[in-house]
């Protein structure tokens, strides 16, 4: 089929039925709308639609509006553009198995939001398809690319092609509460991760604990994975290739944290918790440091407005090598096995239009992709902000490692949180819990070699 | 059944006929078909499918290649793979104790005339009706550290004025899922027993208190042995499903601290999280042989009662 016939062939309709379609949606969109009236004047791209409904699963995040804006405002080019969409929402921590289960039965969207690692994986394998153009074509409508996030889906990491459309950018920025540490005379951000455990110890109170880091078999616990990074140690050498977590910069990250733990800033059950255990302890007014994307940010705004005033946000420290902040873009992606890719690019090219994403942004939790967005009012936001500074100085994902699958498989083995249980919990010594992670390292990359 | 077989010289030439027997055994034949596929489609097929590609470096979307037992050898060499072994027989056995003892208490309370028991039997039911995600969550919220309910009591009345992280040390992580567990699990054992005594016939009971048989002696020679194949079947079933039993220990502790909760299923579910199905299946494939083992003994032992 052409693209640039512009005749719906569902349904036989002819252009004026089209064009007629398109602004008797727009009109309806104008008066139930939560977009800006910015938006309805800009014309959605024309686009045509064969088989089925075109299927989009959008990525869940921790803001209702923003979940609800974005499959308002897909339902709405469907409307306006005569294309049956189906939007399903997909909790993030279970599009991986969602995603298996789609690619192994070939029941995969149309087109979908991805994490970079799970992107990684499906594109090495050849399941998604190359949107190099519709991602040239993008940058260059707004501004180009940061370099950060052209670099974190350089056709290098994603099996030769550029496989996705980076939306937003996410990543850790450290949370603190200023009304504790202020009552204990602290009143500047932490510049290192020594300098943040002092603080926590200094300034925690009676159930109120100082560090809000999760030591646990969940994402959040690969966090410790950068803070290792920080204080010079490795996952593995600089061709990717043999695993060297075994170092004296390891020893010096385990002491670091091994101390914290023994001087009790790290709340019980950290070493169990959740998905939302940070942001659980925070929000209860248990932790006075957390590190998190921005969740945090948009509970406490709604739900305590003290707390909200009563927090500060900073950057992830430097460790006693480097500075360790990486930045996970999200994108949107093809499938391999859709069918009618125009349609599904122009539901993409729509949805990185900056009237969309300017007012998606104020209620999301992501950072800028695009030059352009930079200077959108969203990121006057405090918290926002933050994910705007970790865009211009954030750090690669995996850096200083190789990010290739066996980093993946490392950090998917939860390894550094382990390391870190087997001391604490268990009482091992250092170098027991690091002989550990290295036996485990080296059969893992010995895997992919 | 003895089948009526017509003499050479009165059979009819031509297609042969078929007797009532065969008729209907045929007939019963055709009938179990459909059940047939069935299991082969939901059973069968599955069971054998994860089998095979556990020998096989299969990832998502791709076919894999044969690779022996190299997805075995790399998960004995996993230090979590024999914690898994130790923690899912603890968890199996400690719970199915458990179990037994507070679902036949409670069956044998509930087979006496007391007051209230059609809303006793119905209330028990409750935590086997509710949903695991629920119900397990809420244990983890009564297991908190801070603000726990368990916590809350003990430190509040000064029985034990420190906070125990009761999923968060290692001593306490496994007794702590054993307890929801059971909790979640001894409904389904008390209903069971309280259905298998109700079929023990009275008289039995009457015949041995004339014979000046104590309590004990009448629970011990009478009661167990009657409901012995239901005691059988229902930890054959219970068993099965503790080892196979996968939100209890991802939403209380992800099989954390340090690998002290860790089980099959859970292990799983990390070999999946890098899309290699081939090592995710060694693991579910690991776990067959014990629940085989379990399945012929038990199997063994109803048969010793028939």
């Amino acid at each position: 089929m052409s693209s640039s016939a512009f005749t719906v062939l569902r349904g036989k309709r002819t252009r004026r039925q089209v064009l007629g379609g398109v602004a008797g949606g727009a009109a309806a969109f104008s008066i139930g709308s939560m977009l800006p009236s910015t938006l309805l004047a800009r014309k959605a791209p024309a686009v045509i639609q064969s088989g089925g409904p075109l299927t989009y699963w959008g990525g869940l995040i921790f803001s209702d509006a923003a979940n609800q804006m974005l499959t308002d405002t897909i339902n709405q080019w469907g409307s306006d553009n005569g294309v049956e969409v189906e939007v399903v929402m997909i909790n993030q921590n279970e599009t991986q198995q969602k995603v298996s289960a789609a690619v192994e039965s070939g029941t995969m969207p149309s087109a979908l939001d991805l994490g970079l690692g799970l992107a990684q994986l499906l594109s090495t394998t050849g399941e998604l398809r190359d949107l190099g153009a519709l991602y040239d074509k993008i940058g260059a409508a707004q501004g180009g690319w940061f370099e950060s996030i052209d670099a974190a889906v350089s056709p290098d990491l994603l099996g030769g092609t550029r496989t996705g459309v980076p939306f937003g950018s996410g990543g850790n920025i450290i949370f603190r509460r200023l009304d504790v540490l202020e009552e204990a005379g602290i009143t500047a951000a932490p510049t290192t991760w020594q300098e943040m455990s002092d603080f926590a110890i200094e300034a925690q109170q009676p159930g109120v604990y100082g560090l809000g880091l999760a030591l646990s078999n969940v994402g959040d616990g690969n966090l410790q994975s950068s803070v290792l990074q920080s204080y010079g140690g490795r996952i593995a050498d600089d061709e990717g290739k043999t695993c060297t977590i075994k170092s004296e910069e390891t020893r010096a990250y385990l002491e670091w944290v091994t101390a914290a733990f023994e001087a009790g800033v790290f709340p019980p059950g950290a070493t169990t918790w959740d998905g939302a255990g940070d942001n659980t302890a925070y929000l209860s007014g248990q932790a006075i440091f957390i590190a998190n994307p921005g969740s945090v940010s948009i509970a406490a705004q709604t739900d305590d407005p003290e707390l909200f005033e009563a927090t500060g946000y900073s950057a992830l420290p430097a460790g006693p090598v480097m500075t360790v902040a990486p930045i996970g873009p999200n994108i949107r992606s093809i499938p391999a096995t859709t069918e009618d890719v125009d349609t599904a690019s122009a539901l993409i090219e729509f949805l990185s239009q900056p009237e969309f994403l300017g007012e998606y942004y104020k209620v999301a939790i992501y950072g800028p992709v695009l030059k352009a967005q930079e200077t959108m009012e969203a990121f006057e936001i405090p918290v926002l902000s933050g994910q705007r500074e970790l865009v211009l100085n954030g750090t690669a994902p995996a850096f200083p490692d190789v990010n290739n699958a066996a980093f993946a498989d490392f950090g998917a083995n939860f390894l550094v949180p382990k390391m870190v249980q087997r001391i604490v919990v268990d009482g091992r010594t250092i170098d027991e819990a690091m002989g550990e992670a290295q036996t485990q390292g080296d059969a893992i990359y010995a895997k992919y070699v | 059944m003895s089948i009526l077989v017509k003499p050479e010289s009165l059979r009819t030439s031509g297609r042969p006929r078929l007797t009532l027997a065969n008729r209907q055994a045929m007939i019963g034949y055709l009938l179990v078909v459909p059940a047939l596929f069935l299991l082969l489609g939901l059973v069968a097929y599955p069971f054998f499918f994860a089998i095979s590609i556990s020998f096989t470096d299969r990832l998502v979307g791709q076919p894999g290649a044969w690779v022996g037992l190299d997805n075995f050898r790399y998960l004995m060499n996993n230090p979590s793979f024999l914690k898994t072994i130790q923690n899912t027989i603890i968890m199996v056995v400690v719970s199915d104790i458990l179990k037994l003892f507070i679902g036949l208490s409670l069956a044998m309370l509930l087979n006496q005339a007391v007051r209230g028991r059609g809303l006793m039997r119905a209330v028990i039911m409750l935590p086997w009706a509710m949903p695991g995600f629920v119900a397990f969550l809420v244990w983890k919220l009564l297991y908190m550290p801070i603000g726990g309910a368990f916590n809350q009591i003990l430190t509040k009345t000064s029985i034990y004025p420190e906070i125990i992280d009761y999923l968060g040390q290692k001593s306490t992580a496994l007794p702590a899922v054993i307890v929801a567990t059971t909790w979640r699990g001894f409904p389904f054992w008390a209903i069971s027993f309280l259905a298998a005594l109700q079929g023990v016939p009275g008289e039995l009971y009457e015949a041995a208190k004339v014979d000046g048989a104590s309590s004990w002696q009448r629970f011990w020679d009478i009661t167990l042995p009657s409901i012995r194949p239901v005691i059988l079947i229902v930890t054959l079933m219970s068993s099965i499903w503790t080892a196979n039993s996968f939100e209890n220990i991802w939403i209380m502790t992800q099989g954390g601290p340090s690998d002290a909760t860790m089980v099959f299923p859970v292990l799983a579910y990390f070999g999946m999280q890098t899309q290699r199905l081939g090592e995710a299946a060694a693991v579910s494939v690991a776990m067959i042989p014990a629940l085989l083992i379990l399945v012929f003994f038990v199997t063994w032992l109803i048969q010793e009662d028939d």
